[in-house]
């Protein structure tokens, strides 16, 4: 795409010492300023998280495994005390399915993509040598402790019928206000609170970041389609949590101090908080989704060794994405009992969506189109991005018809479309990302065997998990149930061994990933070859501690 | 168009205009997070979204649709555990379009304690909201009522001859008003 | 507080009926399991909130309930292994299946297994070994546009039946529709007769052995059903008592949230006589799996007779009935005010 001049960097062993001077450990990890180090955290965070949330969802696919409740009660012992009723083993159900639904959006995707690789990279491939505002970077990162510890907590005190929030991640009025009582519910929505604050944090920093810090020659057209997507994000993240920071606000007030925004007996309404919720909720999806675009945009490039086709289109497919995104939030809600017209604005809306998405789509094949493409772990990893994202992409389609959605809505159809976009799209995206700047990052090169075989495993688990589930949806079973009437037990028995298949995979991925920190060969600057044109792999893996203390200079010469 | 790499002293200061921008994007939207609970009302009671009704005074003026009728249908409800019995006079009444009925709601306290309640309402369908126009009611004003009392709370309204113009509308023959009644708890306020 | 009154209402009427305190709540229940008739002439319900406990005296209706129907296997309910929607029962549902079916479903499945093809056609042909120098093309305005406005076209083609089918869904009910005000409760639903005069009854969902014992599914089953006319239109007024909950039923391509505080309304006409099941679809706390919903659509005789069974009056009587109450409705007479 551009080529870059980094001989700033060639006598980069002389000043070895300055640039890698590191402060103490208590000095570098926990009061960290350094972009890279915030980044480790986040994704040493993240993998925390993410192995709690996975954990649960084994739970529930091991109840799920079979119609009858088989674990749920004796769980719920555990929890509450062997005088656990099968009521409170019920709410401990809603229970883990709220905590699997907040656990790996606020703090497994969000953290992984945006506070991880987004950390790591956006300075470097701008040729920055830090964030704008290195210690917001590390509140940003340190809010994330009490929020994650507030809503594990929350697990523990009572919450309505049982111990714990038993809302769903979505915290609907009233089941969230009069329907929950006790502290539970208070310590989830305060743990989003804290959360929110931390991306809003960490959403100024990477804009400011983007906008001013970037290098001599580094115009907004010529930069990554990653920092482009993080700044995409960025933006939504700053446009759409302030008005779920209001929405949750109320929900607490309406809860503690009377008020009735969300209770029609003082006037209120209670689709109210579904509208707010929602307004953040869609652009929340995309904020999920969209560095997950930019990372893979990367990875296609540099395996096929091609730039990015259409580039320009690519960059602002996703700004459309972005805007479209605040404008079909009610295709959420569309069996409220919404007038025909709204039902029929927020269909038509939704659809349009198809065509950015799509623009992308096509552009990914056609960058790998007449390209020299050799298949490292990263790129299979993209690879199945891109097809398991069309699948879930295409069933949105089938959603988005609000006719159609009378009878899908709240089914397994629509957990099957958001784990094909997110569980099989996000994630994907991620662990692309995790194997393409692994080297980077530790300065070792992760086990290639290995990291096939944990795509091949993963690949497989995941569909059986989830494909299973759009027939149980088409067929009526509905979400959020412990137990299921008997003609559900195929597909769902499937489901489970998917499972199964899936946590083996993540097992080999955790074998890789320990192996590879201990005994990894050693991963030169650049392990990609000439693909890799951004200019992390100008620099030695791992970077020197401070990078571009001379700010590297972007050629003109290069055009997309 | 490589530019002079900007000094650390600029960029300090770009970068904290920036902070003050992007800040205030941010404080906007958290404004707007809570203006939306006026926002919404308005919205609503403009396009009558959500069943949402019109209200209009009473020396209004509308021409009658000779000939055009709607049928009306009246439904009660009371929140679960408020010990009033409350149900409209009739359950359906076909009126005129355009002219003004009146609707009796009859609210009984079957406790021996007074109770306050207040009431809530909707119409369905949606479509029909906009044109279903109460001149006076009872809604959202509180009601004490001693134990055993009865009181009867009529509802004046019209529907307006426009629904008759509305494509949306050309099926509809019948309008639900519905009302649900409240306790009223000393420490909720109405937002 | 008023939830743990409304969880013990519930437990009571799930575990204790015996306590004649809701006499009618199993009165279905008790005709499969082989009870007499006349235990259905004491039927007529009283809803909830006016529980009287003279409602075994109130009104001397001498008809019997036509006897529950028995499901037919895999109609109205999911089958084993299935992989389609439901079999359809009303207009709506016809018409959501073909545009799912016909449209969507193949337009999905061709897409999916156009981008496989393209990339694996792709992956294959220009892997390294068999393409070292990579091509520089990073533009193509023409297929750039192409592939721009061929999703636009084909989105265009799929909006006109999908538009159509909103509008389908909206048609409200005539006015001589049955109207059945719907409500949900945690956890359990209760259905009123407003124009038959059949006041509230609750349905809760049936125990496994008892539902094994009925042939009918477990979690599927309640012991009374929302009984209702075949092919006559029908209008559910829906409303929520507590906390949202959402009435579905799949094969009749229902589904709309029980709302607190507002009321939602359905139209639709049932096909023909059958059981049909759903289940709650909106979170509503911790028995939200286990308010089942089941849909009983008799020929419209027998439905008159299962009205007058409850105490209730038939259409039309009930219409001659709203005539005499409602005084002075017959159609522009003078008004009061």
């Amino acid at each position: 795409m551009t080529t870059i001049t980094a001989d700033h960097h060639g006598d980069h062993a002389h000043d070895h010492h300055d640039a890698d001077h590191k402060p103490a450990f208590f000095q570098r990890w926990f009061m960290s300023t350094n972009h890279k180090d915030i980044g480790t955290l986040y994704l040493i965070f993240a993998i925390i998280a993410g192995i709690i949330g996975g954990g649960i969802s084994g739970l529930m696919r091991a109840e799920l495994a079979h119609p009858g409740i088989q674990y749920l009660h004796t769980w719920a012992m555990m929890m509450d005390g062997p005088e656990a009723t099968l009521d409170q083993a019920y709410h401990l159900w809603n229970v883990l399915i709220t905590a699997h639904g907040l656990i790996m959006v606020f703090f497994m995707v969000m953290p992984a993509m945006i506070g991880g690789f987004g950390n790591w990279f956006v300075p470097i491939m701008i040729g920055a040598p830090d964030m704008a505002f290195p210690r917001m970077n590390n509140v940003s990162f340190w809010l994330l402790i009490p929020a994650f510890a507030l809503l594990l907590g929350s697990t523990f005190v009572p919450g309505g019928t049982g111990n714990g929030a038993g809302t769903g991640w979505t915290v609907y009025a009233p089941l969230s206000t009069s329907g929950s009582a006790g502290p539970a519910v208070d310590m989830a929505i305060l743990s989003l609170h804290i959360a929110g604050a931390s991306s809003i944090l960490g959403a100024i920093n990477f804009i400011t970041t983007i906008l001013n810090m970037r290098a001599p020659g580094m115009t907004l057209h010529k930069m990554p389609l990653f920092v482009w997507s993080v700044l995409v994000t960025a933006f939504l993240l700053l446009l759409a949590l302030p008005v779920l920071a209001a929405a949750i606000t109320m929900l607490l007030t309406d809860r503690n101090f009377g008020t009735t925004f969300y209770d029609a007996a003082g006037g209120g309404d209670p689709e109210l908080y579904q509208h707010l919720f929602w307004f953040f909720g869609h652009p929340e999806v995309y904020i999920m989704i969209l560095p997950g675009f930019g990372i893979v945009s990367q990875i296609i490039s540099t395996f096929s060794r091609k730039p990015v086709f259409g580039y320009l289109g690519m960059a602002y497919a996703m700004v459309a994405i972005g805007v479209v995104g605040f404008v079909v939030w009610a295709h959420h809600m569309f069996t409220t009992g919404m007038s025909v017209n709204v039902k029929m604005y927020f269909t038509a809306a939704t659809m349009v969506i198809a065509v950015p998405t799509g623009i992308k789509i096509f552009s990914w094949i056609a960058t790998i189109w007449g390209g020299s493409i050799s298949f490292k772990t990263p790129m299979v990893w993209a690879l199945g991005f891109i097809f398991l994202f069309t699948v879930g992409g295409v069933t949105g389609v089938v959603l988005a018809n609000g006719g159609v959605d009378d009878v899908l809505h709240d089914t397994y159809y629509v957990v099957a479309h958001f784990h094909y976009v997110l569980s099989l799209g996000a994630v994907f995206g991620l662990f692309a990302g995790f194997y393409y700047w692994f080297p980077k990052m530790s300065g070792k090169m992760y086990n290639e065997f290995l990291g096939h075989l944990h795509f091949w495993v993963f690949f497989a688990g995941v569909n059986l998990l989830f494909f299973p589930m759009h027939f149980l949806g088409l067929s009526g079973m509905p979400r959020r149930y412990p137990d299921y009437p008997a003609a559900f037990e195929k597909w769902n028995e499937l489901a489970s061994h998917g499972y199964e298949i899936m946590a083996a995979g993540m097992l080999i991925f955790f074998i890789n990933l320990i192996w590879s920190l201990a005994a990894g060969k050693k991963a030169v600057g650049n392990p990609w070859g000439e693909g890799a044109t951004t200019l992390e792999w100008t620099l030695p893996s791992p970077p020197p501690y401070h990078q571009f203390e001379t700010l590297p200079v972007i050629d003109d010469n290069g055009h997309h | 168009m490589a530019t002079l790499p900007p000094s650390p002293f600029d960029r300090d200061r770009r970068n904290r205009r920036t902070l003050v921008a992007m800040a205030t994007v941010g404080l906007a939207m958290l404004g707007l997070g809570f203006a939306s609970v006026p926002l919404y009302r308005i919205f609503c009671e403009q396009t009558g979204f959500g069943g949402t009704t019109k209200r209009a005074s009473a020396d209004v003026q509308v021409q009658a649709a000779v000939g055009h009728t709607m049928s009306i249908r009246f439904d009660s409800n009371v929140q679960p555990g408020m010990p009033w019995q409350f149900y409209p006079e009739h359950r359906t009444d076909t009126v005129t379009i355009g002219r003004k009925d009146m609707a009796i709601f009859i609210a009984r306290n079957m406790s021996d304690k007074p109770v306050t309640g207040t009431a809530s309402f909707n119409v369905t369908p949606t479509q029909a909201g906009a044109y279903f126009t109460k001149i006076q009611c009872f809604c959202f004003t509180q009601q004490t009522l001693q134990p055993g009392q009865e009181v009867r709370m009529p509802v004046l309204y019209f529907v307006d001859p426009k629904i008759l113009q509305d494509s949306d509308n050309k099926d509809t023959q019948q309008i639900t008003l519905s009302y649900t009644f409240y306790p009223v708890e000393q420490d909720k306020k109405p937002s | 507080m008023k939830k743990v009154k409304s969880l013990v209402l519930a437990g009571l009427l799930a575990f204790a009926p015996a306590l004649g305190m809701n006499g009618h709540a199993l009165a279905q229940d008790n005709a499969v399991a082989a009870a007499p008739a006349a235990d259905n002439a004491a039927a007529p319900a009283e809803s909830a909130n006016a529980a009287a406990p003279a409602a075994e005296a109130a009104p001397a209706a001498t008809v019997a309930a036509p006897p529950r129907m028995k499901p037919t296997e895999g109609v109205g309910m999911p089958k084993p292994g299935e992989f389609t929607l439901q079999e359809q029962f009303t207009s709506t549902g016809h018409t959501a299946r073909w545009l799912h079916d016909v449209m969507l479903l193949p337009l999905i499945f061709a897409i999916s297994i156009f981008v496989l093809i393209l990339m694996i056609y792709a992956m294959w042909k220009f892997r390294r070994s068999a393409n070292p120098i990579p091509s520089k093309t990073a533009h193509n305005t023409m297929i750039e546009v192409i592939w721009t406005v061929l999703p636009v076209v084909i989105l265009l083609v799929v909006a006109v039946p999908s538009i159509g089918l909103l509008a389908d869904q909206y048609k409200p009910a005539p006015k001589d529709a049955v109207v059945v005000k719907v409500t949900g409760y945690q956890w359990y639903w209760g259905y009123e007769y407003p124009d038959n005069g059949i006041p509230e009854f609750v349905s809760n969902m049936l125990p496994e052995d008892k539902a094994k014992a009925n042939g009918e599914p477990y979690l599927l089953a309640p012991d009374n059903r929302l009984v209702l006319p075949a092919g006559r239109p029908i209008k559910l007024i829906i409303t929520g008592a507590d906390v949202i909950h959402a009435f579905a039923v799949p094969s009749l391509w229902v589904k709309m949230d029980a709302v607190p505080g507002r009321l939602n309304e359905k139209s639709f006409t049932i096909d023909k006589p059958g059981v049909y099941y759903g289940q709650c679809s909106e979170l509503c706390g911790a028995r939200h799996g286990f308010m089942p919903i089941a849909i009983e659509a008799l020929p419209p005789a027998q439905f008159d007779q299962w009205v007058l069974s409850q105490g209730g009056k038939p259409a039309g009587a009930a219409a001659a009935e709203k005539t005499a109450d409602a005084a002075p409705a017959a159609p522009a007479a003078d008004k009061k005010i």
